[in-house]
């Protein structure tokens, strides 16, 4: 049985808050975790420093409300994919009618890397559908740039308003368009130097030995490794589903290494790959999961010379 | 600190595939003098007693001696192994057991064999059944003072069956091996895994797996990994499902923590990472 707004509705409630003071947030964010939790919903709020310590003190003292940390969850797309799939499963094996969660990204998602996590925001419409989930996902348009506002309304069906309405968003764009479009990539300043390494069709060891290669000890060696691990899923992906010629970049910057694998193919057919494991076989969607789990960063371009991943270990450029 | 050194030296079980002879009795050379040094006997095992290495070895002044007091010896293929030359692993490992229990009790320290065996793998079903011996052979050296050098023809074999063979042995001069899986001693497990293990080996790996026959204990099959420098979802993938069909946990054990982070990542049930320093 659901409450509120998304009472009747079947799967996922996805909606945006656009506030421009506290007072707004509050008056969105207060009455909705207070529903859920006078409805004995599960509900859960992922917000900042901030905004959470605001939202805490608005609430009446002990309010059965759970607070998760914010930064820890948006760490990574396909992490927080993970692990609120997880969330979503433990409380729904545990008989909830209904999920309530109020979330808000790390104002650092606005810059360099806002293209996954744009894909993120636009993918959860279907990782999340299986589960009687409403959520919010706030956003201070105060700091957030308008580029990024754009992508929110695309990828939320609806916003919740401070007056207590929900209006349906009238850019929204269902997940499986929007994911097969381009995001407009922002070029890491190490990429103005020549590569350190260009390797054309090099097999999965010679790619995995030309990022050891870049490793002068500027990254934590477990994010090296993972970004071999990464690297080498890619190349794998390229040769066995991909168009020759597969090209391997590696950049060596002062406080990341960088790397882009390219081949002449249109990349991978499912839009939701990396951000999901593959569940329907896709070749190589594994592959490309575990390197959305592993990397920093990862972008992904589809262009009339074929399809090119970039991947980013230590601290991502982010603009 | 003992273990890891016995790692990093695996007793010598090499696998040396050649083109030329000569390059073959180059090393039976080096092989006969490092035995006569270190007080082994030493034998050169051939289908052709009378092949060039052997004439070669005939000819050193060194293996006349050695040969004259019993410490070294040409000794024909047949008297090693079935005269079908197909091998049946026990049988073979208790064969070299004996030989090497006999060289002891001559007061040698131990045995040394260079032998020529490309006979024995050259069909598919004898290339089987001979790499099944040879982790068996390798399980004994790890315990037992018996050294071999395993020479193939590799333009005999082709590539194929060398890398198959190559890869069971902890050492081999073919080049761009990837990986290996060899014996280690009982106390550091089941197998010991090297080298790099993707999809472009995968099929092999799963081959090695097979043909080595591991037998977990306690529920466990314990992997020494310390020389592994990569493996990816597949392997691990794989390794699980092997130690699952014999009724325990894969257990790796390396100094590398991505496979650690992978395992969680696909929550594989039945294997352990234990990352070691």
């Amino acid at each position: 049985m659901r409450t509120g707004a998304a009472a009747g509705h079947h799967g996922y409630y996805h909606e945006a808050i656009r506030y421009a003071s506290d007072d707004e947030l509050l008056a969105v964010v207060v009455p909705f975790l207070l529903g859920g939790a006078e409805a004995g919903e599960p509900t859960f709020v992922a917000l900042g420093e901030r905004t959470g310590g605001l939202v805490r003190s608005a609430l009446p003292a002990g309010a059965p409300v759970q607070f998760l940390s914010g930064g820890d969850v948006y760490a990574r797309p396909a992490g927080a994919i993970r692990s609120y799939r997880q969330l979503l499963a433990e409380q729904l094996a545990a008989g909830a009618g209904q999920i309530r969660i109020v979330g808000e990204m790390p104002p650092a998602s606005f810059g360099a890397t806002w293209d996954w996590w744009a894909r993120y925001e636009s993918a959860i419409n279907h990782a999340y559908d299986e589960f009687p989930l409403w959520s919010m996902c706030a956003y201070d348009t105060r700091i957030t740039p308008p580029w990024v506002m754009a992508d929110v309304a695309r990828t939320h069906p609806r916003f919740a308003t401070a007056d207590g309405r929900h209006v349906p968003s009238p850019t929204w764009t269902p997940p499986a368009e929007y994911l097969r479009e381009n995001r407009p990539i922002v070029a890491d300043p190490a990429q103005a130097q020549p590569p350190a390494v260009e390797l054309v069709d090099p097999t999965a060891a010679e790619a995995r030995a030309a990022v050891r290669k870049a490793d002068h000890g500027q990254v934590p060696v477990d994010e090296v490794e993972d970004l071999v691990v990464a690297v080498s899923e890619i190349v794998t992906n390229a040769l066995r589903h991909g168009r020759p010629p597969v090209r391997l970049r590696v950049w060596a910057g002062d406080d990341r290494i960088l790397a882009t694998v390219s081949d002449g193919g249109e990349g991978p057919g499912d839009p939701f790959c990396g951000l999901l494991p593959a569940s329907d076989g896709t070749p190589g969607g594994l592959g490309v999961w575990i390197t959305y789990q592993s990397c920093n960063h990862v972008t992904w371009q589809r262009g009339d010379d074929g399809f090119v991943l970039r991947l980013t270990a230590g601290n991502t450029y982010v603009g | 600190m003992i273990s890891r050194e016995r790692q990093a030296v695996p007793g010598g079980h090499v696998c040396w595939t050649y083109d030329d002879p000569e390059s073959l009795a180059d090393q039976a050379e080096r092989h006969l003098a490092a035995s006569l040094a270190a007080g082994e006997r030493f034998w050169y095992i051939t289908p052709q007693p009378s092949d060039q290495v052997a004439e070669r070895l005939r000819a050193l002044p060194d293996f006349a001696a050695a040969a004259r007091r019993g410490a070294a010896a040409v000794v024909p293929l047949v008297a090693t192994y079935s005269p079908e030359h197909v091998v049946d692993p026990a049988t073979q490992v208790a064969a070299y057991a004996a030989a090497t229990d006999e060289a002891l009790a001559a007061g040698h320290t131990g045995l040394r064999v260079v032998a020529e065996a490309t006979e024995l793998v050259r069909t598919p079903a004898k290339l089987d059944v001979f790499t099944r011996y040879e982790h068996q052979i390798d399980r004994y050296m790890r315990t037992r003072p018996f050294a071999a050098m395993c020479a193939y023809h590799r333009p005999t074999l082709g590539d194929r069956a060398v890398t198959e063979l190559a890869c069971m042995h902890p050492q081999t001069n073919v080049e761009g091996l990837l990986f290996r899986l060899y014996a280690v001693a009982p106390e550091d497990g089941h197998a010991a895994l090297a080298g790099e293990l993707d999809m472009s080996n995968h099929e092999l790996f799963r081959t090695a797996l097979d043909r080595a026959d591991l037998r977990p204990t306690d529920g466990e099959l314990v992997l020494s990994a310390a020389d592994l420098r990569f493996l990816d979802h597949r392997a691990l993938t794989h390794l699980a499902e092997y130690a699952r069909q014999r009724g325990a946990t894969a257990v790796l054990r390396t100094p590398r923590s991505s496979a650690a982070r992978l395992v969680d990542l696909l929550e594989l049930p039945g294997v352990r990472v234990e990352v070691t320093p």
